[in-house]
């Protein structure tokens, strides 16, 4: 079994007309064992950004310490707030610096670029390849299963209302049919003036 | 028919001048010595009636076996050599069983008639070892069943021939029986018509006093399948027959 | 293993050992309707990142009222269907009768099992009518296990188009839609969405779709074109 999956969990993250979507799943298993059912992926940066870092949970919490240390020594040193394609290059440099032993994660970044004032939406693999994407991003246990629901939920121009269907749905639909992934899911929708932050009910098994 | 035996009544593999079995012929008169059976087929099911011969009063007559399930919904009246029939049921029951093993289906009558026709048949056929079987079976069987065609009544005897017919009787009694079939039998007969027409037949071409110890009475019919009727429901039947 | 070697080099290339399988891709995707079915797969047929054809349909008519969706290992999938159309003819031929859809079903598991230890190496999906006349949709694993299901998506995109079955035929997570039986039309629709959908993502899977339409006067085929890189 690949150490990707020794937890379970997925993100998916979609792109909507002036919004952009992330949502994670809420299970922490170790492997077929459930251990809790309040594990979000899915983790607040800044007040417009998010990161979701889905893999192996210990490298998630790492990852997220440091990659915090460096956000706060950055808006120190600089005085400004963190742009998501900064903090997507960040990310990169640090999973890059650990390229023949890496953090098993692969991050998601959505967030608000309030300098070109739109969204913005990226993801990598685990040692930092970035890919700059304006449709939709995930990862996790079941990623086939987003990958079929995503291709064919997801269309350009989303509103957020809109854009919300389409994400759970295709989260919801696409766990249900993953052994390690599931149990409820949390959703932000990233506007340019707000964040709305929802959870879903679905099935637990 | 016995003035023109000869040699050629030996094997079974050989024909006679005439283009004969001698053998098989021979097995067709001993079918005539069993027991009657009598069939009817209706639209509402099948009834397979026969007598038991009961040789001795120290006879227990419920060992005597002459109507068999072969499937759920197939039973089957057999007369001759009774130690032939079973080997020939147990091929029928095995083939109904595979059939629903591979198809998950009921098997048709006509097909489980086919199958055992085909294990008739295969006298004088010889394996590796030599021979596998000597002679021809000396039973004559009527097969009742409900399929998807619906109630079916089959008959066949020792050469494997197999015919539907409407109603039939096998056996010592059958040559009377079959007459005594052809005038009362009609196409639209109740299952209970068939049932006293049956034992009234019997009846008539039995030796001994009919009663419910010395016959056998089954139905097959699209609701309950195989059904054994039990001494009181034998009885019951007697009852409504003069 | 042996201790001793008989001598050296004895076995040169233990990773170059024949294997007696191969994976062609393919994706089958069916859908069960009140008096109808639908099975679809597309038409590319891949070795590894080579593409062998764009022209090879998995839909394998085996009667008025039942087509076989396999895919797989496709040296597997023609001795599967050859087999299986020879034991077809032969319970005609035996029986008087064209073989239900049930029956086939079943008769495809114990085929499938036969060969329990050196399996076919085959996603099998089956589509028709059943013997009331109402569509049923039966999926395999390779040996032989099977299940009667109203929507099923096999082969190499089965894991991106399961989902999207759930959601748009079974109404999985739709908390507010009404339980309808589904049309001919919009299981056409379906199946072509989901085969665009998986073309897109899957490389195994595209060039064209092969549609079969099962209901009681017969079989109607359609085409429609994929991407094709």
């Amino acid at each position: 079994m690949s150490i990707m999956e020794y937890n379970g969990g997925c993100v998916l993250a979609m792109r909507g007309k002036d919004c952009v979507a992330i949502a994670s799943d809420l299970r922490f298993g170790v492997q077929g064992m459930t251990i809790a059912t309040n594990y979000e992926k899915v983790f607040e940066i800044g007040p417009q950004l998010f990161v979701g870092l889905p893999g192996l949970a210990t490298d998630t919490e790492t990852v997220l310490q440091r990659l915090k240390l460096r956000v706060n020594l950055y808006e120190l040193k600089e005085g400004r707030k963190m742009q998501p394609a900064v903090l997507t290059a960040m990310i990169a440099n640090m999973l890059y610096e650990r390229r023949f032993g890496p953090y098993f994660v692969e991050p998601i970044i959505a967030g608000w670029d309030t300098k070109k004032q739109q969204p913005f939406l990226a993801n990598m693999d685990l040692i930092g390849c970035i890919t700059v994407t304006d449709e939709f991003a995930l990862a996790g246990t079941c990623g086939e299963q987003m990958y079929g629901m995503s291709e064919a939920l997801w269309q350009p121009d989303l509103e957020p209302e809109e854009l919300f269907e389409s994400i759970s749905q295709a989260m919801m639909n696409a766990f249900d049919r993953d052994a390690v992934s599931g149990m409820g899911a949390v959703v932000h929708i990233i506007e340019k003036d707000k964040v709305t932050t929802r959870r879903i009910k679905t099935r637990m098994d | 028919m016995f003035l023109t035996r000869s040699e050629y009544d030996r094997g079974v593999n050989t024909f006679s001048p005439e283009g004969r079995l001698f053998q098989v012929e021979y097995a067709i008169e001993a079918i005539k010595l069993g027991s009657t059976a009598i069939g009817i087929c209706t639209p509402e099911g099948v009834v397979l009636a026969v007598e038991k011969r009961i040789t001795s009063p120290l006879m227990e007559p419920s060992t005597i076996e002459k109507i068999v399930e072969v499937d759920k919904h197939i039973g089957c009246a057999v007369s001759g050599l009774i130690a032939d029939s079973r080997t020939m049921v147990d091929r029928a029951r095995m083939e109904c069983q595979n059939h629903w093993f591979s198809y998950n289906e009921k098997m048709s009558v006509e097909s489980v008639a086919q199958a055992v026709s085909n294990l008739a048949i295969q006298f004088g056929d010889s394996d590796e070892d030599g021979g596998a079987m000597s002679r021809p079976f000396g039973v004559a069987i009527l097969f009742a069943g409900c399929d998807e065609k619906g109630p079916q009544l089959f008959h066949m005897d020792p050469s494997g021939t197999f015919v539907q017919f409407d109603a039939k009787a096998i056996g010592s009694g059958s040559e009377g029986a079959q007459q005594s079939l052809q005038e009362q039998y009609h196409k639209s007969m109740t299952l209970k018509e068939a049932l006293t027409a049956s034992l009234t037949i019997l009846k008539q071409v039995m030796e001994e006093k009919l009663s419910s110890t010395n016959v056998e009475v089954v139905t097959v019919t699209p609701e309950k399948f195989f059904h054994m009727y039990s001494k009181e429901e034998v009885e019951e039947v007697i009852k409504d027959i003069s | 293993m042996a201790v001793v070697e008989p001598f050296a080099g004895s076995r040169p290339m233990e990773a170059n050992r024949f294997s007696p399988y191969s994976d062609n891709g393919g994706t089958v995707v069916a859908i069960a309707g009140e008096d109808f079915s639908v099975i679809g797969s597309d038409t590319r047929l891949t070795v590894g990142y080579a593409i062998n054809t764009r022209e090879q349909s998995k839909l394998f008519r085996l009667s008025d009222k039942t087509v076989l969706g396999s895919c797989g290992c496709w040296c597997d999938v023609l001795t599967l269907t050859r087999v299986l159309t020879a034991r077809l003819q032969m319970y005609n031929h035996e029986h008087q009768k064209v073989m239900s859809t049930p029956a086939v079903a079943q008769l495809l598991s114990t085929m499938l099992y036969y060969k329990r230890f050196f399996p076919y190496y085959v996603s099998n999906i089956l589509a028709g009518l059943d013997a009331e006349g109402k569509g049923a949709v039966y999926h395999y694993d390779p040996v032989g296990h099977y299940e009667r299901n109203h929507y099923y998506a096999g082969g190499a995109s089965s894991a991106l188009l399961q989902p999207f079955l759930d959601n748009q035929v079974g109404l999985k997570n739709m908390t507010n839609a009404t339980k309808e039986p589904i049309t001919r039309e919009r299981a056409v629709a379906i199946i072509k969405d989901a085969f665009i959908s998986a073309a897109e993502r899957e490389i195994h899977t595209g060039d064209a779709v092969m549609i079969s339409i099962i209901d009681k006067n017969g079989i109607k085929e359609e085409r429609f074109s994929l991407r094709k890189d």
